[in-house]
């Protein structure tokens, strides 16, 4: 699989100074968020755990002179007695209930096996996925051989975590319309701890006309708005998905032409892909919010689309936040 | 490889030839270009260069040796490239020994002009220090550390910065006494002479997606494209180097029409590098 590819930036010297100024603030107003001082640690950094008695050492710890040492630099969290610190820079954790995106590697028999940026693939059951007719019957022999006309390999997937299974393996699941494949648009990396669990992850950006997908693994899907079919209408006339889904492999150049998303879709994709790359280059938490924030100051700011990556806007981004934050803080 | 669904690539060949690519770029536009120069101490220069996401080191180190009794006016140089597997783990073992070779051969065949050093980036030359007998061996290394596309322009790019960074020491003969025995060499510590590197060409490669051509392709470009030409064009718009990738033929007058492209684009190129190198001689000079 791919990895993270960030964006990086060489700044002039007065970007660095404003930068550096921006960055300061933002320092200033996790401080004081934090409650506890050592919630974050580095490498060698102590570890306080109050003389509870019988802490078990967790992963990125260390005991030296009976004291415990975090060996990684991250978040420290505390289950219980178990201590133990969590990277940033991490895999994705999966969790039961979580929205992901993630794309086919391997068609199995009864199942696609899918990478979502955890430490193991994931595993989407073709029982445990509507099929495209929307009855609900058990999967015949011949459902099973036409399982590359649902995905195929290098799709893109939305689905949802079902849980882990006795052995140890992770299973999704994708019983509504609202999950499958992904088409016209594109896929962004980004590390996992900058999407937090929400009650929405599926966005439909209606001034935009536009599908924003914010995956807890971490990629981002941004594509063309497609309406959500819904399976309890369809009759016959729908119920033709071959003939319906334009297959791009047999289509000759001009046909082809014909399909590409309109252009005015297109430059908003492309607006809200650079937002998201940049606000990902920052380190900052995406939000819809911030994403379309972000997408609306390059406007108003007369930034082409392709300069959103360039220094200035990341500068321009940075300063941003610290208004952001410091009025959010301001109201409380 | 980059595995892409048949969605993804309809997109971007639309947006190829809608001209505004993923990243919101214009058919011919670079992505953002930093210039990094003489942060290797023990080299006689070096730079780093990363186009977008994809970053390479030059390193040039120059040692004494003796000319080709063929050519005993002329220094020698020659150029590697190595692809680290950090980049991408088909790098590891000799995964990445067919791309390195092959991005090798299209340097020499840009950088070094014909077998006999006529035409050469370089002023070989200028390396001699006695005729027919010392001479400037210069080696060229290139080190790929993050491969997102358009490989070839950004090591063409790094050793155009390294060489411009480059000092070489200067010598002092001593007349030999005999003429068997050989002569004493002296190298100056403090005395450095640079490189007239105006020459030097920079490298454009168009590559064609659908029926349209994109300069810096991202990898995920270049895994939707026909054909690939990368023109290696000096100041004086002369195209020094030519190299072809890709199994499509392509119509002699849409290469024409590329070339007349290229020559275009690289007059750009050629003034942000010039520029790039100059602030960042400039920075490592403070």
């Amino acid at each position: 699989m791919r990895d993270m590819k960030e964006l990086q930036v060489s700044l002039n010297q007065t970007q660095k100074v404003r930068l550096q100024t921006a960055i300061q603030q933002l320092e200033k107003f996790t401080a004081r968020v934090s409650s506890s001082a050592d919630a974050s640690v580095t490498v060698a950094e102590t570890i306080s755990v109050n003389h509870e008695e019988g802490v078990l050492k967790g992963h990125g710890t260390s005991e030296v002179d009976g004291e415990i040492v975090a060996t990684l630099c991250g978040v420290v969290e505390k289950v219980n007695k178990l201590v133990y610190v969590r990277t940033l820079r991490a895999r994705y954790k999966p969790e039961t209930g979580d929205i992901i995106v993630g794309r086919v590697i391997e068609v199995a028999p009864k199942r696609w096996r899918l990478e979502i940026n955890f430490s193991q693939d994931a595993v989407l059951m073709l029982s445990s996925m509507n099929l495209p007719d929307g009855i609900q019957r058990r999967r015949t022999a011949t459902d099973e051989l036409n399982m590359r006309s649902i995905f195929e390999e290098n799709d893109v997937i939305c689905a949802e975590v079902r849980g882990f299974q006795h052995d140890g393996t992770l299973h999704l699941q994708a019983r509504s319309q609202k999950y499958g494949k992904l088409e016209k648009g594109q896929l962004l990396s980004v590390s996992s701890y900058l999407v937090k669990r929400r009650k929405q992850h599926f966005h439909h950006l209606q001034d935009y006309g536009i599908d924003l997908i914010l995956g807890c693994n971490g990629f981002v899907w941004v594509g063309e708005h497609v309406e959500v079919r819904d399976d309890m209408i369809t009759d016959d006339q729908e119920n033709k998905p071959e003939l319906s889904k334009p297959n791009f492999k047999s289509m000759s150049l001009e046909e082809q032409e014909q399909t590409y998303t309109p252009l005015d879709t297109r430059q908003n994709i492309c607006r809200i892909a650079n937002a998201v790359r940049v606000l990902t280059s920052l380190g900052i938490t995406l939000t819809v919010d911030v994403i379309i924030a972000t997408v609306e100051m390059s406007k108003t700011l007369n930034f082409d689309i392709h300069e959103m990556v360039g220094a200035e806007f990341y500068v321009q981004v940075a300063e941003k936040e610290v208004e952001r934050r410091s009025s959010s803080t301001k109201k409380k | 490889m980059v595995g892409l669904s048949s969605g993804e690539k309809h997109f971007i060949q639309g947006g190829i030839a809608q001209d505004l690519r993923s990243d919101g770029r214009k058919r011919l536009m670079y992505r953002p270009i930093s210039i990094e120069t003489g942060f290797i101490p023990q080299a006689n220069g070096s730079a780093r260069v990363r186009i977008g996401a994809t970053e390479v080191i030059a390193s040039v180190k120059a040692e004494l040796g003796k000319p080709n009794p063929l050519q005993p006016n002329k220094g020698k140089v020659s150029i590697f490239v190595d692809c680290s597997p950090t980049a991408a783990p088909m790098f590891q073992g000799r995964g990445g020994e067919d791309l390195s070779a092959e991005l090798s051969v299209a340097l020499q065949r840009s950088f070094l002009g014909g077998k006999s050093g006529a035409g050469a980036g370089i002023n070989l030359s200028s390396l001699i220090v006695v005729e027919g007998k010392i001479c400037w061996d210069l080696y060229i290394d290139g080190l790929v550390l993050s491969s997102d596309g358009n490989l070839l322009d950004t090591l063409g790019a790094a050793i155009k910065a390294a060489l411009s960074d480059t000092g070489i020491p200067k010598v002092n003969v001593n007349a030999a006494t005999s003429p068997e025995e050989p002569a004493e060499v002296d190298i100056s510590d403090e005395e450095l002479f640079k490189f007239e590197t105006s020459g030097v060409p920079v490298i454009v490669t168009l590559t064609k997606v659908g029926r349209h051509y994109i300069a810096d392709a991202t990898s995920e470009e270049e895994s939707q494209m026909s054909s690939a030409i990368s023109f290696s064009i000096n100041k004086h718009g002369h195209i020094c180097g030519l190299t072809k990738r890709g199994g499509s033929g392509l119509d002699p007058s849409v290469i024409l029409d590329m070339l007349s492209v290229a020559k275009h684009v690289s007059e750009q190129l050629m003034m942000e590098l010039d520029s790039k190198i100059s602030a960042a001689e400039a920075c490592e000079a403070e």
